[in-house]
């Protein structure tokens, strides 16, 4: 079963001689526990698919199904409560909340749907990611790697079905990338996770299930990469 | 570009719309000074000019020296300095939390080696590059304004305002205008200079721009579990550090949005501080121009009953003929004719509460102009029933202050008859100082007058004339009155013009006041809200829908309000009271200093819309950017 339907979707930007085509008529499916790598150049448009399916931008045209559910069907705040249920973010930048600790930021968005945190399953992630030690540090007081994991952590949390990441790894270095890569794939694999991820590297490209090229707009599917 | 200063213009260029509100901050805090010296120079100018028209009156030195003119000009140099801190607190809140939004801006400078001197000196020559627009702009308007309000007052208010300058440049008003914005804004650019230098370069590469800025306590930080709303704290980190610590919020209590909010709010603790302090002073402000409002009322008593004329008979008894009151009624230029009898030193026997008191009292009598005017003059204590004073009865008013020991309902025995007290004046409007001096002063109506002492000529009748009358009206009055009593024309005495400037001019100022901190209360809230944008989209994109969003930026909001209103009642009402007792109280002792419920209520109103609308303006502007343009915000 497909859990991520994404139908000619197409993205521009301004208008007349201004206009600027970010995505031209994307279609792909995305079946469920997948692990996606989405390459490409720089302005080819991947942020610009991946802020799509997260329901973060709308599309200038298309339909994207996230668990056979048209989210841009939906009004703004079930479309809200849809994304902090369903869909989980990791972002470059890891932009964590600086003034939470690392548990507290990996338990926002229960608290903002006013559910308390399964303790177990909290404490397993906190294990999982090594952050167990640093459980009650701020952002400030972390390295790179240490704050991505806690980003990654928060993006589990709600144990969703589809996660994006944008370049979780461009601002690590070598060995936390591979860490941060290896959480991701055990995460996937542990509790069946579809993520969707931008980056740059080929090295990490190839480590995917599948691989889709974004270049000018277009989505070039290169299809399963461990057939 | 000549040197990397010149960033500062284009900076200012592009950042247009986010610099609005600070240059608005320091436009209106130059256009008050301004106004309030210019204003104060040109009424300098025209008592100058009218104290040298008189040659007896008394010299500009004399208002100086003596202790009325004292306590105003203590009251005015209170007031100014209070406005001066508004000023002060209002551009370093600006300048402050322009910086702050932009501490990854000032962190990708030091990661391109500008270094932390440069840094400073970029920050103050962009504040006096704020300058060089605002202080000619707020000079400008305040010159403008002073010549408004001269005009209003010399064509609309005229009497004495006749000789006030009308289109005078204060150089008092300029001066001080330019010397408070510059200054001003150099002390305020100084602290944000600083903290600008102390950004890191890690800030601008790193996702968490504002890590330093906003990061707890050091004490806090060692038990960050504090933070965690109830419930979710583990073992390790039971410790409730913000009970230790004294922190106000009580994360259990509150919902993480509301949480958060607050959390904003008490962690910039810089801000805390300006933001509670600028709400403090709006109400702090408010207080005190309303004591003044109540000094001026004070010190020009504006009666209903006050009269253009006066005829009273030469020897003080009631030998004016009642005909003649009739008689000058129908004359041309009158309005009101209204007579008082008198009569003093009565054997009265006094029954207050069961104890009888032999003393003796004043007896006077008002016609029912006069007594309708005590009512419009609110000066009736309550529980007073005038209605039982007016035609032939049983019941007379007495005049009454806090030291008196009659109250309504007690009964004074003149001659056989028992009269009952039905109502109490607020004052003695018979004593120099408005207090009673245990005598017993009864106002009675004409009727019941002449039916007790049999008397029923007048000592004095008073005149108020009609708007249009002339001199020549004046003159046949005077004539019709008769050589034998004493003709006094006191139209040149009004006071109701100047009365009425003072109450505007205060009233604007309040409003002017009111008006800048409503500003500066949006502007504060829309950088707090700018300055964390980028965190806001991280926090819409893994959840926060609309609704919490706005309810964060409202507790943010509300907590600063909160703590201005308290912090601003501490200290505005007594000083509110202290201010009374300086001006009013100690030159009219029957004024006693009453809670200001109706000027509280009405400035905690405004502050409680304008925090209603400095939440909902910057909310509504994050809620129109899409998630994605949040979250890269730089």
């Amino acid at each position: 079963m497909n859990l991520l339907e994404v139908q000619s979707v197409s993205k521009t930007y301004g208008s007349g001689e201004t206009a600027v085509h970010a995505l031209k008529n994307a279609a792909f499916s995305v079946p469920k526990g997948e692990f996606v790598a989405v390459v490409g150049e720089s302005g080819s448009g991947k942020s610009t698919l991946l802020n799509m399916i997260g329901a973060l931008d709308t599309p200038t045209s298309g339909k994207v199904f996230v668990d056979g559910k048209d989210i841009f069907a939906m009004k703004e705040r079930s479309l809200t409560v849809f994304r902090r249920r369903n869909i989980g973010f990791i972002f470059q930048s890891f932009n964590l909340i600086p003034e939470l600790t690392v548990e507290q930021n990996m338990i926002f968005p229960l608290l903002l749907d006013y559910r308390k945190p399964d303790k177990n399953y909290l404490e397993e992630l906190l294990s999982v990611l090594h952050l167990t030690e640093r459980r009650g540090h701020l952002p400030s007081q972390l390295s790179g790697g240490q704050q991505q994991r806690a980003a990654i952590g928060r993006a589990l949390i709600t144990r969703p079905a589809l996660i994006l990441a944008d370049e979780p790894t461009g601002n690590l270095d070598t060995q936390n990338t591979s860490e941060v890569i290896s959480l991701l794939k055990e995460a996937s694999r542990l509790y069946e996770q579809t993520i969707i991820m931008i980056t740059h590297s080929p090295g990490i490209a190839q480590t995917a299930d599948r691989i889709l090229q974004v270049s000018d707009g277009v989505v070039t599917d290169f299809g399963r990469c461990r057939e | 570009m000549k040197s990397y200063l010149s960033l500062i213009p284009i900076s200012a260029r592009v950042r247009r719309q986010q610099n609005r509100m600070t240059l608005l901050c320091i436009f209106f805090a130059v256009f008050l000074v301004t106004a309030v010296f210019s204003m104060a120079e040109m009424g300098v100018r025209m008592e100058q000019s009218r104290l040298s028209d008189k040659q007896n009156a008394l010299t500009f030195q004399d208002i100086l020296n003596s202790e009325m003119g004292q306590s105003l000009f203590l009251a005015a140099a209170v007031l100014f300095v209070l406005i001066l801190i508004a000023g002060v607190l209002m551009i370093s809140g600006s300048i402050n939390a322009n910086v702050a939004q932009r501490t990854r801006f000032f962190g990708m400078m030091r990661c391109i080696s500008m270094s932390r001197r440069q840094i400073i000196r970029f920050v103050r020559l962009e504040a006096l590059n704020w300058c060089k627009t605002a202080i000619p702009a707020g000079v400008l308007l305040g010159i403008l304004s002073s010549w408004g309000l001269c005009a209003a007052l010399r064509f609309l208010v005229g009497e004495e305002f006749t000789s006030i300058p009308l289109f005078g440049v204060s150089a008092a008003g300029i001066v001080s205008g330019v010397a408070m914005g510059t200054v001003t804004v150099m002390l305020a650019a100084r602290s944000p200079a600083r903290r600008a230098a102390r950004v890191s370069p890690v800030t601008a590469v790193s996702g968490n721009a504002d890590s330093g800025r906003t990061a707890l306590p050091e004490k806090t930080r060692r038990h960050p579990s504090a933070v965690l709303p109830e419930g979710l704290r583990t073992r390790n980190h039971a410790v409730p550090a913000q009970r230790r610590h004294g922190r106000s919020v009580c994360p259990g209590v509150f919902r993480i949005e509301l949480f958060l909010g607050i959390r904003h709010a008490l962690s910039a603790r810089k801000n805390l501080i300006l933001m509670t302090g600028s709400f403090a002073l709006s109400i702090l402000l408010f207080l005190c121009f309303t004591v003044l409002i109540d000094f001026v009322g004070c010190l020009m008593p504006q009666s209903a009953a006050a009269s253009d004329i006066d005829i009273s008979s030469a020897d003080g008894t009631n030998s004016i003929d009642s005909g003649l009151a009739g008689v000058l009624g129908s004359m041309d230029g009158v309005k009101h004719v209204y007579g008082r009898r008198s009569a003093l030193d009565l054997s009265a026997q006094l029954n207050s509460g069961g104890t009888l008191l032999f003393c003796t009292a004043d007896l006077v009598s008002f016609d029912d102009f006069d007594l309708e005017c005590l009512k419009k003059d609110r000066v009736l204590k309550r529980g007073s029933d005038l209605s039982k004073i007016y035609g032939d009865s049983g019941c007379v008013l007495a005049a009454w202050d806090p030291y008196s020991s009659w109250e309504i309902g007690d009964t004074v025995k003149i001659g056989e008859e028992d009269l009952e007290i039905a109502g109490l004046l607020n004052y003695d409007p018979f004593s120099s100082d408005g207090l009673t001096h245990g005598s017993l002063t009864l106002i009675a109506s004409g009727e019941t007058f002449a039916r007790l002492t049999g008397t029923t000529g007048y000592s004095l009748l008073m005149i108020q004339t009609t708007v249009d009358a002339d001199d020549e009206d004046v003159a046949a009055l005077r004539a019709a009155a008769g050589s034998e009593y004493t003709f006094q024309d006191k139209r040149g005495q009004r006071t109701a013009g100047t009365y009425l400037a003072f109450v505007l001019c205060v009233y604007a100022f309040l409003a002017i006041i009111t008006l800048v901190s409503v500003l500066n209360i949006i502007n504060s809230i829309s950088m707090s809200v700018s300055s964390r944008i980028c965190q806001y989209g991280s926090m819409r994109a893994v959840g926060m829908d609309n609704r919490q969003l706005a309810a964060m930026i409202a507790a943010e909001a509300f907590t600063y309000a909160l703590g201005g209103c308290a912090l601003g009642c501490l200290i505005g009402l007594p000083l509110s009271k202290l201010l009374y007792g300086l001006l009013i109280t100690a030159h009219f002792p029957y004024a006693v200093w009453q809670f200001p419920a109706a000027s509280l209520l009405l400035i905690l109103g405004v502050i409680f819309l304008a925090t209603a609308a400095a939440a909902w303006l910057p909310t509504r502007r994050v809620k129109r950017l899409s998630v994605t343009e949040t979250i890269t915000f730089l």
